[in-house]
Parts: structure tokens; sequence; C-alpha cells
């Protein structure tokens, strides 16, 4: 029979259990960031053997699954003298498995700049750094953020794979709770419910970062595309 | 042999060099053999059909296309190569990065930085590349937009202005940085007919101040003769023909010239 007060009393517990999936998410988004700019650039780059070895490195990771890396870096890393905390192995396997898909999204991104902008920064002379940071990237973000706030999402809701190896998330502490109590039902109905709670919001709040980034210059965007179409009709 | 330019004349060096340039696209050759020379301060106006090499040409010099032969020099230095051991061999970024300081270009689409307001826009490679402060790029780049009309514009984004307003905003981009020559490629050809005036006068007044050489591409033929100390006929990835305005226009040598030029003719009546 489902108990309320039963439900109420284990919160505590899940909620610590939630920071901990809360921190992995974003630290694991954070590392799938800054691997899956990485890997953008390098494929990107004019060094042959590079860009190989990269595209070949994200191949491999995006058709492997994630348990399987989860595994490998927390079990078979340490046979090469690399042991990490259970929670490092953790964010670092998840970051790895996303950046294979979020260096597509960058991509999408970066591909969808005109060229006429790239000429323009060489004809200034501006340095690639700064023709990165501050004339491509500013202008690749903001269509993507809700490809990005997607899986930020999927990722959040992917972190339930961390407790093979050993991190206690919100799943395995009611896993725990259950087995301890068996009482799963309430365990798992709360686990549900904070997930719920979260991911809804966190969605609404990209949809609308997104337009408030994007409404800036939406306007100026699409006005050089009319001017281009115009242009391309008339050649 | 055509004369490639005065320069023997005035007995001046050329400061840019364009020497045997072959260009191929692919197993497409699209010029081959050419030599052309700029002056310094010197307005070149160059005219052709279309697809005869004249962006291509501009391009190869703005270092966005490398010529698949020859060489160029600009200010007696090598701009895609350099000597190695007697060996010409090809230069790495920094060495662009050195050589086309002193090169400005202006396209046909503009290409502002959308994200930018104009005076960022203006004053971006300012600070960036020429490391100058915030407080003295934005001073000029106010002073330079004011000559260019538009310094009631400073705090709009380019999708608010008219193309003739940014194509202005983008040569002041260009002039603020003080290049030795500056490349303007078919300017005013994205233009409204109506806009097209505005954008000539801000180039006139860029000549007839400036000490920087120029090319300018163009199909305004009465425009090219007012302002160009010499023109450049190009067809199939040649030049055909260059001399003084007066001759080119008046008295064209070569069939090519007389034909396209008849094109136009309307204009000079
Ligand atoms: N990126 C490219 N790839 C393949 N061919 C090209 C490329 N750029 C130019 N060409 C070819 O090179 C030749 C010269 O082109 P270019 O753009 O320099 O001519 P243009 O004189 O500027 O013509 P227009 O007056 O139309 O601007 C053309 O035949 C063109 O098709
Ligand atoms: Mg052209």
């Amino acid at each position: 029979m489902w108990s309320w007060d039963f439900a109420i009393s284990i919160l505590p517990q899940l909620l610590q259990a939630m920071v901990v999936t809360i921190e992995a998410t974003i630290v694991g988004f954070i590392v799938a960031t800054v691997l899956g700019l990485f890997w953008t650039i390098c494929r990107r780059s004019s060094i042959k053997p590079l860009k190989f070895a990269v595209v070949a490195i994200v191949e491999f990771v995006r058709s492997t699954p994630l348990l399987v890396q989860l595994y490998f870096i927390f079990f078979v890393f340490p046979t090469f003298g690399i042991t990490l905390s259970p929670f490092s192995a953790g964010v670092l396997g998840l970051g790895l498995h996303y950046s294979t898909y979020l260096t597509e999204v960058f991509r999408t991104g970066i591909d969808s700049i005109p060229k006429g902008q790239w000429e323009a920064s060489t004809a200034l002379n501006l340095s690639k750094i700064k023709v990165w940071t501050h004339v491509i990237m500013p202008q690749a973000i903001p269509p993507i953020i809700p490809m990005l706030g997607n899986y930020f999402i999927v990722m959040f809701k992917e972190t339930p794979l961390l407790s093979a190896i050993s991190i206690v998330e919100m799943v395995q502490a009611a896993q725990i709770i259950g087995s301890n109590s068996f009482r799963y039902v309430e365990a798992f109905t709360d686990v549900g419910v904070i997930f719920l709670l979260l991911s809804y919001p966190a969605s609404l709040l990209f949809q609308y970062t997104e337009r408030r980034i994007q409404h800036r210059f939406d306007l100026s965007v699409k006005a050089s595309k009319i001017e281009e179409d115009h242009y391309a009709t008339n050649k | 042999m055509p004369r490639t330019s005065d320069a023997s004349l005035l007995n001046q060096e050329p400061y840019v060099k364009y020497r045997n340039i072959g260009m191929k696209f692919g197993d497409t050759e699209v010029m081959k053999g050419i030599n052309f020379d700029i002056l310094s301060g010197e307005k070149v106006a160059m005219i052709g059909p279309s697809g005869s090499g004249k962006t291509t040409l501009a391009r190869m010099l703005m270092t966005l296309e490398k010529p698949t032969e020859g060489t160029i020099e600009i200010g007696g230095k090598l701009l895609w190569h350099r000597r190695a051991n007697g060996k010409l061999v090809d230069a790495n970024l920094k060495h662009l990065r050195q050589v086309r300081g002193q090169i400005g270009m202006v396209f046909q689409q503009y290409n502002l930085f959308p994200h930018m307001t104009i005076l960022r826009n203006v004053m971006e490679a300012q600070v960036h590349v020429l490391g100058l402060t915030k407080k003295e790029a934005e001073d000029r780049a106010r002073k330079i937009l004011k000559k260019v009309g538009l310094e009631h514009k400073c705090d709009a984004y380019p999708a608010q202005l008219s193309g003739g307003q940014q194509q202005r905003v983008a040569m002041a981009r260009a002039v603020v940085m003080k290049p030795k020559i500056m490349l303007f490629d078919e300017v005013t050809s994205a233009l409204d007919p109506e806009l097209v005036g505005e954008v000539l006068e801000v180039i006139r007044e860029i000549a007839e101040e400036d000490e920087m050489a120029m090319l300018l591409i163009t199909h305004e033929m009465a425009f090219a003769r007012d302002i160009a100390d010499r023109v450049v006929f190009m067809a199939d990835g040649q030049i055909i023909e260059q001399g003084p305005p007066e001759q080119i226009f008046n008295y064209p040598q070569h069939q090519r010239t007389k034909n396209f030029l008849s094109r136009f003719s309307t204009e000079f009546h």
C-alpha cells in the first residue's frame, strides 16, 4: 500500500543523491562541451593525421555503449596505472560519450556561418583565435542552444548508469532504500517525480534562453539571408 | 608583349607585382602567365566580362585564394612564399599575417559581423590587430564613421541598415586599418540602383584624400573613367589591354575591348 509518510521520510536521502546526479550532469556536460569543441576544431584542422585520428575516436566512442565505456574507465584504466574516483570516472565517461554528439552539434552551428564571415576576418587580418572567439562562435552558438539543451537533459536522464560504477545517484539511492525497506513503490515514484520536476523546468529554461539570445540578432541573420537570396536571384 | 604598367615610364618600383600567375580550380585552368603591377598610391580600375578572373586576381592578393603558379610580391616581400636556401617554399600563416596587414578588401556582400554593433565592427580589428586601446579605437571609429556619414548609426546592428549603409560601414572598417592598398570587388553590384551613388561617393572621397593604392573591380564605367589612373581590361583569364582611362575608353586597341565597351556605350553619350 502507498504510504505518504514513507514517501516523504525518504526524501532527504533522495535529495542528497539528487545533488550527486546534478553535479555529475553539470560537470559531465562541461567535459562534453570542452571535448566536443576540441574534436570539432581538430576535424577542421589541415593536419590530416590529426583529423583522421579524431574522426576515428569520435566514431568509435559514439558506436560503443556508454556503460561499456564507464566500466572500461573505472575498471580497466587502473591496470594502466590510472586510478580514478567513481565520480571522476563517471563524469569523464559521460563527458567523453556525449562529446561525440556535441561535436556534431557544434559542426552544424559552425557550418551555418557564411563564408563571407571568414573572408572578412582574413581581410581584417584577425588572428585565428580571435576569429573563433569573436566572430564564429558568437554566431554559431545561439542557434544550437536548443540542441545543446536537449543533450543536457538526455545526459541528465542517463546518469543512473553511473550506479554501475558504485556512484550513489538517485536511482541507486532508491534501490538501496527499496531493498532495505521493501518499499520500492514510494522510492522509485519519488525518483520519477524528482526527475520530472528537474528536467521539465530545465527544458523550459533552455527554450527561454534561446529565445532571449536569438532575439537580439535574429533580425540581422534573417536580413542578411534575404540579402543573399536577393543577390542569388539577381546574379 | 602588352605594356605592364606605367611603372617603367615613371621609373618607380611597383608596390604590388604579380609574376607569371597561373590558377587552376581542379582541372580547369582559369588564368595563366599573368604579369601585373600596381604602383604605390595608384588607383587601378579593373573591368571585363563575367568569369574573366578579376575577382580571383584580387582574392589572391588578399590571401583568400592561393595561385597555383607564379609569385606575388607586395612592398618588396613575397606574399605566398618565402625564400629558404635560395628556393621558394610556401609561406606559413605567420608570414601571411605579416604581409597582408598592408592589404584591405571590401566585398560585394559587405560581410559585416551581424552580432556586433556598427561601432564594434569598426573597432574590432583595430583593437585585436593594431593593438590600439578601446578608447583610441573608438575615437578613430567614430571619426571615420562620421566621414562616411553614419555617426548616428554607431549603436545599430548591421541588419538595421540599408545595403548602401552597410557597404559604407564595410569601407570604414577596412580604411580605418590604414592599408597601403585597398581592394574593392564590385562593391555596388549587390545594391539597389538608388543606393549605388552614396557608396561610389565614399570611394571617391577615399581615393582623393588617401595615399593608399586601390584596385577597383567594377562595372561602373563612368566611375572607373573618373577616378582611375589606369584601367585594366581582362577577358578569359588574361589582361588584354591596359592604359590611362581616356585611351581605354576612347581608343581601345583590341577588338575584345571594343566589343565589351560597346555594351556600356550609352553611358558615354
Ligand atoms: N572557387 C572556384 N571554384 C571553381 N571555379 C572558380 C572558383 N572561383 C572562380 N572560378 C572560375 O574562375 C573563373 C574566374 O572567376 P572570377 O570570379 O575571378 O571572375 P570575375 O571576373 O570576377 O567574374 P564576375 O564579373 O562574374 O565577378 C570563372 O570561370 C569561374 O567560374
Ligand atoms: Mg567577380
